[in-house]
């Protein structure tokens, strides 16, 4: 019986290559999203990521960076500098903005860093140098190449022309690519004197982030005071709510697609055998054979689907990146184990229900086929 | 000894008035090594009766016994192992598995016995031998002949030593001179290997080897005497057919002309006037 199995999906090659190829393309496509999906999530927090601090300080009401707005006095800053376990106090003034080049417009985080702040600044350049000077900024190199931008190029902020002197590598994301500008700047841009939008706060070693949080609320008024694990996972959420929650849509119709079309491919794989479930059933082949038989032709069949499509996956779908540098691609090993979960269960679903009716057929029915 | 004993049995379709008893109330009883044909018009009922005799379909009433085993009182999950070990069965369009080789599709059945497969493997060298058949056992049936698959068929349904080899029509996509050595083989399995041998046919040259002919018509079962035909000829190969049994007939011009098979059908229907100026 595990021959005639084995021996029938491979002996219609016609088909077989049909089927497998459109299971293939099913799976390419929805690693393909998933990859998009994880990778987007990834780098749409990459800048607070990056930074690290121990604990984020921030504006009372305010809880994340992604489109959000805070304001918090300088000498708050300076009161969380003096007090016990404070290590260092990094603060930044920032703003969501429209940049402008002569290409296009992009939505963008502004991040204000005072002059000598690396603390806070792009942690890998690709080209160029740091913002030294007034009216300069570094952006995304992702952003620099899809809007054709060059180091001394100029690009709108708001009002205010800055010219690129550094390109930063992973600080881009579809969602919220991220500039950097002189603190001055920003405040001018922002009409705000004597403020921060978020302090930075590095603890000293042995100190606690928690400890170091409810000290901070105890002694200081009116802000928001997160360890970083809070405040990425507050990030993350707002982000993924607001800007990557069209991948999801796509990943799930993408997904329930594939779904489909497996199952549609296990279906009419199981009727094109109509004829020779019959006859095998009238020779003596038991039903809970036959319904065996017919789930594993499916699981043979993804199986060879999901192998190709992992196969591109692992070695082609990098190189999409190459042709559309704005795309930042994910793939993992839990995510392929879990898809292909979600391909086997498909599959064996498809198969149950003309396995059913086969498994019901009267054996008779040999004589009409 | 009865190898087969069906007593009033009855199969319907459909339920009340739309109800159709395709066979009505029929008992039958087979010796080992005897060749039965069930003949009648088309629609008579008789792949339904086979197929009862066969356990494939489960009669509305009565009882079917098979070597001692009264296979309407098992259950349906009995039935296969009961169709694989006790019966063999050849089909019309021969039904052969198309990934499998000559040889493997022999094997099958006798995958299903328990631990029988290296004894089958010695048997099935034995019937492809037999049935000449050396050439020809590791090709696929796509590149056999219609004679070939047939005797492919027939070892396959010898391959378990049934007791019952259940055929329906054996010989109606086969050509005269095929059809003939099919029937010969059918002649030799029962009277050389004591098995009964059931066969559902409008072909009249059966008749010849037939230890007894049963006429079934409206479902019901007859004796029939060998000498109640009404003759004619196919008009493309010329052989005797019976035009009251024919199942492959056609009206051209006002005349009925019957067939002994399908391929003649088709051809007289490409080319009438060939056979008609020829006849």
């Amino acid at each position: 019986m595990l021959k005639w199995t084995w021996k029938s999906v491979f002996s219609q090659r016609g088909t077989l290559i049909g089927s497998v190829l459109g299971i293939a393309c099913t799976f390419i496509l929805v690693i393909f999203f998933d990859a998009v999906w994880r990778g987007e999530s990834e780098q749409v927090v990459s800048y607070p990521a990056h930074m690290k601090p121990d604990v984020w300080v921030m504006q009372s009401g305010v809880g994340n960076m992604h489109m959000a707005m805070s304001f918090v006095w300088d000498w708050k800053a300076d009161k969380i500098a003096k007090l016990p376990g404070v290590k260092q106090v990094t603060p930044i003034l920032y703003l969501n903005s429209i940049v402008t080049s002569e290409q296009n417009q992009i939505f963008a985080f502004i991040v204000g860093l005072l002059p000598d702040n690396k603390r806070a600044g792009p942690w890998k350049l690709s080209a160029g140098r740091h913002i030294e000077n007034p009216l300069e900024t570094v952006i995304p190199d992702v952003l620099a190449k899809i809007s054709n931008l060059n180091i001394a190029d100029k690009i709108h902020i708001a009002d205010k022309l800055f010219t690129i002197v550094g390109m930063s590598s992973g600080t881009y994301s579809s969602a919220n690519p991220v500039l950097f500008v002189p603190f001055s700047d920003l405040e001018d841009l922002l009409a705000s004197t004597g403020t921060y939008s978020y302090l930075l706060v590095d603890a000293d070693e042995g100190t606690r982030p928690e400890v170091l949080v409810q000290r901070i609320r105890d002694e200081v008024d009116k802000v928001n005071v997160l360890t970083h694990e809070e405040f990425i996972n507050n990030d993350y959420s707002m982000a993924i709510q607001m800007g990557v929650e069209i991948i999801v849509i796509m990943t799930i119709i993408c997904s329930v697609l594939a779904a489909l079309i497996v199952g549609f491919t296990s279906y009419s794989l199981v009727i094109r055998r109509r004829r020779e479930l019959a006859i095998i059933k009238a020779l003596g082949v038991r039903s809970i054979n036959i319904l065996t038989s017919v789930i594993l032709q499916a699981i043979i069949v993804t199986s060879i689907g999901f192998g190709i499509a992992v196969f591109f996956a692992l070695f082609i779908l990098p190189y999409t990146t190459l042709l559309q540098p704005q795309l930042t691609l994910s793939l993992s090993l839990s995510s392929l184990t879990h898809i292909g979960m979600i391909a086997f269960i498909v599959a064996v679903l498809g198969a149950l229900l003309p396995a059913w009716h086969v498994s019901r057929m009267e054996a008779a029915s040999a004589y009409h086929v | 000894m009865s190898i087969i004993k069906a007593s009033n049995l009855t199969k319907s379709f459909g339920h009340d008035h739309t109800a159709i008893k395709a066979v009505d109330n029929v008992s039958i009883s087979i010796q080992a090594a005897e060749i039965i044909l069930i003949m009648g018009p088309s629609g008579s009922g008789k792949t339904t009766l086979l197929s009862l005799l066969g356990g494939l379909l489960t009669p509305s009433q009565g009882n079917i016994e098979i070597d001692g085993v009264n296979i309407t009182a098992l259950k349906e999950t009995a039935l296969p192992a009961i169709r694989a070990l006790k019966i063999g069965f050849i089909f019309q369009s021969f039904n052969l598995l198309d990934a499998l080789s000559v040889e493997d599709n022999i094997l099958f059945p006798a995958r299903l016995r328990p631990g029988g497969i290296n004894k089958a493997r010695s048997r099935a060298s034995k019937l492809i031998e037999q049935l000449g058949l050396q050439k020809r056992s590791k090709a696929l049936p796509q590149s056999l002949s219609g004679g070939e698959k047939q005797r492919v068929a027939i070892a396959r349904a010898l391959i378990n030593e049934p007791k019952v080899i259940l055929a329906d029509e054996p010989t109606g996509n086969l050509d005269s001179q095929t059809g003939q050595d099919v029937m010969m083989l059918l002649h030799d399995i029962a009277h050389e290997q004591g098995c009964s041998v059931v066969v559902v046919t409008h072909d009249p040259r059966i008749e010849d080897i037939a230890d007894r002919i049963l006429w079934l018509e409206d479902g019901k079962l007859s004796d029939r005497k060998h000498d109640q035909h009404k003759w004619c000829r196919d008009p493309v190969c010329g052989m005797r057919i019976d035009e009251w049994t024919a199942e492959y007939t056609l009206q051209y011009s006002g005349i009925k002309y019957s067939f002994c098979s399908q391929k003649c059908l088709d051809k007289f229907n490409d080319h009438p006037g060939q056979y008609l100026s020829n006849p």
